[in-house]
């Protein structure tokens, strides 16, 4: 049954080669989401039940326990909710004449394979074939940041592509490293799988491995938007039409952090304590939320402050997972939750707003809250949510990384983290003054919602993170502590 | 007696020797390019020709023009005498304290003869004479960074700097030709041989065009018996940097020892004569199939030598540890 | 055989620094197809080797899949592509050849330093192969960074994979074969992916070069 999620977006693609109009697109892309949010639930249930899900189809290649399947639900959700918003986009840009029929047949081709290659990351059990997943999602939305087809874009398209690249063949190097400090221990039939390697971790060559770690590391993190390799991210997430930005900042971000992780488990367990790993997790995180605290001050594109945003709070998760006590970790995993659903809702509003407004810059919105009458408020919650205000679910997973951090004795971190979120906070509060109570242009728009689905989708996930923020059920918290005691090693 | 039969020898083979291989790379030059070209004795007809002319000096230049001529050829010949063209006739173990052959001497006797050389075409006062020099200097500057990593890799390798012990060495010693330390050294050295000869892509030894010069521009000015003194000494200097280069990366000297002296003796040489040949042949085509570059890409090419040797010494001294 | 396979890594080596020193863009081609050459030799002789000691022909598939796919393909791909770009050589560079060629340089003895503290490459002395070819990764990453046309990142990135596969090769006698199947896919999909960036860029922009694309900044 899990493998339904393997051969559920293939045939979506070949489905979508021969459909004829627009309307059966999106009804096949509505299908194909829902079936994969059906098979994900039942994938969870299975682990919650049974702790691991794997079939010897191959050597037990598929493998999921409960780490994966927390950002496999993520995923499934995510592409669902973000699925039936962009009926209501797409048919508005065909309507506007900015996209033909045929460049529609292509995004959703190119969000199939997309979407099968970071699903095959997630649940397979060869780190070889999560790296060659991972490799095939930078190609795959290559096409779809470059949509748009204007200079603008194609530089974003080129940058993303070739930082990619090069950051994922060096991730290769250390996965080379990795193999080699395995070889000696491991018969070549079980090669590369995390499962063994976390059960042989101890008896694997020690330099070698935090060698391989610190590729390990860049590489990945080039992918997952941690400074200074994430030059690409702000580019490419504000070119890429709204729902693909959604899709890359609320799902790709967190399917490399899983594979950072998955790397971490063993380089842990293999040198016993976590300072080595810490330090360099620590590192990249806080430079990360530096970077992101410099450069929101100072923008002018309101998908690119968004963009910030997400290396901002890809740096909190890895700064949470590095520190590696029992509640940063669970503070991590439900920050790469709530920041997910949060940053989709927002990047889906900035959808409607520049599809109204037909304008990226800040200085040109005013008057959201009469223009857009659900776009507009979800958009101003969804800014206070993301800065980290309560009763929103990112402040509860900020308060937890925070009690963490000075728990674990590093009060000079938790102070100038708070600092840095602080600035953060004063740099995205001072763009909303902008938007909502500035005088600006008063250019006569008509008001009223122009996607009505995606404004229900929007007010779903408004819902899910106000009440996540309150209260966290305990079904999903047990999940949340079955995967933090995977990632401890224990 | 050991010592004069071995000078005799040396002398001889180069004196004979020398204008020979100008005439060999030219001809083959000529063959690939389909044309007949110059006979292969030519220089010998050229020098003839020259000593019988008269010597032409300008008043308004010093005792440095008339003396270089015989400097120039006098520090060539001294410097082949320390390359031995046969490995079999090296001389016997007290020959090394009696004919000190160092690489370092070698290459800086060629220098010194570079320096009058430098200074002569100066002496009379042409404007081309002075640009010869100049790109003379700075091609010889450029280059010599890899002729020192080269000497010092060769040094390493077989624990001197004396050209007889390093021939020796490879001679009678595991490393073979296609080894990553003597590849990489062969390269460099083709390269530095190939810019001291003054040779495509470095200069052009057939041009007439006087702003393309750099070796020819310098003795423009020589004429007769200085002129046939000049050309002899660059054609020793030819002689032996190819000698070099070919005895100690090609040592396939491997003869059988029994046999009177005089006929192992012989066919050591004929065995040198063969693989002069093969290294003509790679100098010939180097200049068929590639241009001058442009004077300002010449460092390009030095720096291509120097990471050559540079690498040479690298993978040296890795694999050497072991 | 261990001789053979040092001096090819050499040459490998030799080849990555010779691409540094070129100008043109056909001389890039042609010296990737070159490596690309030298490399399916090195596939060819490790692949011999596990065929005599293991009976497995995974590294020969591996060698025939790189000569169809790095010295056929992937250069044809790139002509064509850049047939039609109107600059053929590169007059402008940040530094000039002969500095970049002694940094090169100083990339190798970098990785040298970097690999000999890694004692499972070493058994007794440094493995001279795993640090050639480690060397021709950061070199291939250098030439990506130090040339300002499109084509060089391109050409630095197929390098730097080059660089990758034999170091994996050298190390650990190969990946496991579905894992490279897999990187040799997505690498041919990834130069076809920037040929056709290269064209789109190529209209938008009327030059392939990389400093015009700065519009989006800060």
């Amino acid at each position: 049954m899990g493998l339904v999620l393997w051969i559920a977006p293939l045939l979506a693609v070949a489905l979508s080669q021969i459909a004829k109009r627009a309307r059966t697109l999106h009804a096949i892309s509505i299908c194909v989401s829902l079936l994969m949010l059906v098979v994900a639930g039942f994938c969870t249930h299975a682990v919650m039940t049974a702790g691991q899900l794997t079939y010897s189809f191959l050597n037990h290649l598929f493998l999921i326990d409960s780490l994966s399947v927390i950002i496999l639900d993520i995923v499934t959700a995510i592409y669902f909710l973000t699925c039936v918003y962009a009926i209501g986009y797409l048919q508005n840009e065909v309507r506007h004449g900015k996209i033909g029929e045929e460049k529609l047949r292509l995004y959703y081709m190119l969000l199939y394979i997309f979407l099968f290659a970071m699903v095959l990351a997630l649940t397979v059990s060869n780190i070889g074939i999560l790296w060659v997943a991972i490799e095939a999602t930078t190609l795959a939305s290559a096409f779809l940041v470059g949509f748009q087809n204007n200079p603008n874009s194609l530089e974003a398209a080129w940058k993303y592509i070739i930082i990619c690249s090069v950051g994922i063949a060096i991730t290769l190097v250390g996965i080379i490293f990795l193999h080699l400090s395995s070889v000696d221990v491991i018969q070549s039939g079980d090669a590369l799988k995390w499962n063994v390697l976390l059960s042989e971790a101890k008896n694997l060559n020690e330099p070698v491995l935090r060698f391989a770690f610190l590729f390990i590391v860049v590489g990945f993190g080039t992918k997952a938007g941690l400074a200074p390799m994430h030059t690409w991210l702000p580019d490419a997430h504000s070119q890429a039409p709204s729902p693909v930005s959604a899709l890359l900042s609320g799902v790709l971000l967190n399917s490399a952090m899983y594979a950072i992780i998955r790397c971490l488990t063993i380089v842990n367990v293999n040198i016993g304590d976590s300072r080595y790993t810490s330090r360099i997790l620590i590192g990249f995180g806080l430079l990360s939320v530096v970077t992101a605290a410099i450069f929101i001050l100072s923008q002018k594109d309101y998908k690119r402050l968004l963009a910030y945003s997400s290396i901002e709070h890809m740096g909190i998760i890895a700064l949470a997972i590095g520190l590696f006590t029992p509640l940063s970790i669970f503070a991590g995993l439900l920050h790469m939750m709530n920041h997910s659903l949060t940053k989709t809702m927002l990047f889906l509003s900035s959808g409607n707003i520049l599809q109204k407004y037909n304008a990226r810059e800040i200085s040109k919105i005013s008057g959201l809250l009469k223009v857009l009458p659900v776009t507009g408020p979800i958009f101003l919650l969804g800014l206070l949510a993301i800065s980290g205000t309560p009763p929103f679910s990112i402040f509860g997973s900020e308060v937890n990384v925070f009690i963490s951090i000075f728990d674990a004795n590093h009060p000079w971190l938790g102070v100038m983290l708070i600092l840095l979120l602080a600035v953060i906070f004063a740099g995205i509060a001072a763009t909303m003054f902008k938007i909502f109570f500035g005088d600006g242009d008063t250019v006569e728009m008509q008001a009223g919602e122009i996607n009505l689905p995606g404004a229900v989708v929007m007010g779903i996930l408004l819902i899910v993170i106000v009440v996540t923020g309150i209260y966290l059920p305990d079904g999903l918290k047990a999940l949340f502590i079955a995967a933090q005691h995977i990632i401890l090693g224990g | 007696m050991a010592t004069v039969t071995y000078l005799i020898l040396q002398i001889v083979m180069v004196l004979l020797f020398a204008p020979l291989v100008n005439g060999v790379i030219g001809k083959i030059k000529a063959l690939t390019q389909k044309r007949t070209g110059a006979p292969v004795l030519q220089l010998y007809y050229d020098l003839y020709k020259l000593m019988r002319k008269t010597a032409v000096v300008s008043d308004v230049s010093s005792w440095i023009f008339r003396v270089t001529p015989y400097i120039v050829f006098a520090t060539a010949l001294t410097a082949s005498l320390m390359v031995p063209v046969s490995v079999e006739i090296l001389p016997a173990g007290n020959m090394l304290s009696a004919l000190p052959g160092d690489m370092i001497l070698l290459f800086y006797l060629l220098a010194l003869g570079r320096f009058f050389i430098c200074l002569a075409a100066l002496d009379t006062g042409s404007t081309f004479g002075g640009m010869g020099s100049s790109r003379e200097v700075m091609i010889s500057s450029l280059i010599e960074p890899s002729v020192i990593v080269v000497i010092f890799t060769l040094g390493l390798i077989s624990k001197s700097t004396s050209v007889f012990s390093i021939m020796a060495s490879m001679a009678h010693s595991g490393t073979s030709f296609v080894g990553p330390v003597t590849i990489l050294l062969f390269l460099a050295m083709l390269i530095i041989v190939i810019a001291e000869t003054s040779r495509i892509p470095f200069d052009d030894p057939s041009t007439h065009l006087e702003l393309t010069m750099v070796h020819e521009a310098m003795i423009l000015e020589y004429s007769g018996r200085h002129l046939a003194l000049m050309e002899y000494g660059a054609a020793i200097k030819q002689l032996l940097l190819m000698t070099l280069m070919v005895n100690i990366f090609l040592p396939f000297d491997l003869l059988p020892t029994t046999g009177s002296g005089a006929i192992v003796v012989a066919l050591s040489l004929l065995i040198y004569l063969a693989k002069m040949l093969f290294l003509a042949l790679i100098i010939a085509l180097i200049e068929v199939n590639t241009v001058k570059v442009r004077f300002f890409s010449i460092p390009n090419l030095a720096a291509l030598s120097f990471i050559l040797a540079f690498l040479g010494f690298m993978q040296y001294f890795v694999l050497g540890r072991s | 055989m261990e001789h053979y396979l040092d001096l090819l890594s050499v040459l490998m080596l030799l080849t990555a620094i010779m691409l540094v020193s070129h100008k043109r863009i056909r001389s890039y081609i042609r010296t990737f197809r070159l490596q690309a050459v030298l490399i399916a030799i090195i596939a060819g002789f490790m692949g011999m080797q596990s065929l005599v000691n293991e009976g497995s022909f995974d590294i020969l598939v591996i060698c025939a899949i790189i000569v169809a796919l790095k010295v056929v393909i992937i250069p044809m791909l790139l002509h064509k592509t850049f047939a039609n770009v109107e600059d053929v050589v590169e007059k402008d560079f940040y530094l000039n050849i002969p500095i970049l060629i002694l940094m090169s340089c100083v990339l190798v003895v970098f990785s040298y330093f970097t690999l000999s503290g890694i004692s499972a490459l070493n058994e007794g002395h440094v493995n001279l192969q795993v640090v050639n070819a480690f060397s021709v990764i950061l070199i291939g990453f250098f030439f990506m960074i130090s040339r300002k046309k499109a084509i060089g990142q391109i050409i630095g990135y197929l390098v730097m994979e080059n660089g990758i596969f034999v170091t994996a090769i050298f190390s650990t006698h190969g990946m496991p074969f579905i894992v490279d199947i897999g990187i040799f896919i997505d690498m041919i999909t990834a130069v076809l992916i920037m040929g056709v960036m290269v064209v789109q860029i190529n209209d938008k922009f009327d030059s392939i070069n990389i400093n015009n694309l700065r519009n989006l900044r800060g």
